[in-house]
């Protein structure tokens, strides 16, 4: 039952891809459920954004609350569940908040330094922050979070240049939708 | 490692422990992923996993999604390191011949 060095390199390149594509669609599986929730949420705040534009700030501070809680909430039943099986003692997940957190602060200090900014501008800045974290974040996880961010990105900058005067309701629906959808398409790799 | 241990040595059962070494430790892979991760029929698929079961390489778990039926199958400690025991026999094997590997 001995291979020969061409045999041992080939279980070795099967492995490797077999890891490769297994680790990949972990990925999928753990980004789609935060994809859907900044989808509803986004398509909520855009959507309130319009009627009610001088309370945005308000809007936008709760949702993102929810939305951090949320997400901290689906790492740490996730892990919980792993913890269950495995007998392993609960950690601390530093990660997920240590991530929003500094996320946050570079939103905010960039607002801070190119300032004066319009709610528009804001409105398409951090989505594409967020497009851009996640065309990043797929060059390591996979193709689709690039595809993702990449389309998420395209769609702001055509509300924000071509449909200006309709920008809250676009990212609404496109924006928010394009979260949503994306989240669904990573579930079905 | 001078033997390769036979369970793993199975093309498909190979790649069923690879793709659930990928995964962190005691993470399920659901049976219809890992069908498509390995590329193999329900029915072979289901008896490989079978013989890795019996052997204590993995744990699998049957229950209801809604009324769909699952089957979820995790690496067991003696799974991860058996196969952690082959790959060194692989790189062994290439080791003494100086191949080249190069992941895709």
């Amino acid at each position: 039952m001995s291979l020969s060095p061409n045999e041992a390199a080939d279980a070795l390149r099967d492995i490797a891809a077999v890891e490769t594509r297994s680790h990949r669609l972990y990925g999928y599986r753990q980004g789609s459920p935060h994809l859907i929730l900044w989808g509803v949420l986004w398509a909520i705040g855009y959507g309130l954004n319009e009627p009610w534009p001088q309370q945005g700030r308000a809007i936008w501070s709760a949702l993102v609350a929810i939305g951090l809680v949320g997400g901290f909430l689906i790492v740490l039943r996730s892990h919980a569940q792993r913890a269950n099986r495995t007998g392993a003692k609960p950690r601390i997940y530093w990660r997920f908040p240590a991530i929003a957190l500094t996320g946050l602060a570079f939103v905010f200090a960039s607002i801070a330094v190119m300032g004066p900014a319009g709610g528009r501008q804001i409105g398409a800045f951090i989505p594409l922050v967020v497009a851009a974290g996640y065309a990043v974040m797929g060059f390591w996880l996979g193709l689709r979070f690039t595809i993702a961010g990449a389309v998420l990105a395209a769609l702001t900058l055509v509300g924000f240049f071509l449909l200006p005067a309709h920008f809250s309701p676009w990212m609404a629906v496109v924006g928010g939708g394009t979260l949503m959808l994306s989240g669904f398409w990573l579930r079905t790799a | 490692v001078e033997q390769p241990d036979a369970i793993i040595h199975q093309p498909v059962r190979l790649k069923i422990m690879a793709a659930l070494k990928a995964l962190p430790r005691g993470e399920q892979l659901e049976f219809v992923r890992l069908k498509a991760i390995v590329n193999a029929t329900e029915g072979n698929l289901g008896a490989h996993i079978g013989t890795l079961e019996s052997a204590g390489y993995v744990k699998v778990e049957k229950d209801f999604n809604g009324k769909k039926p699952r089957t979820r199958v995790s690496l067991a400690d003696a799974g991860a390191r058996a196969y952690a025991d082959y790959v060194a026999y692989l790189r062994s094997i290439l080791d003494g011949e100086g191949v080249p590997i190069h992941a895709d």
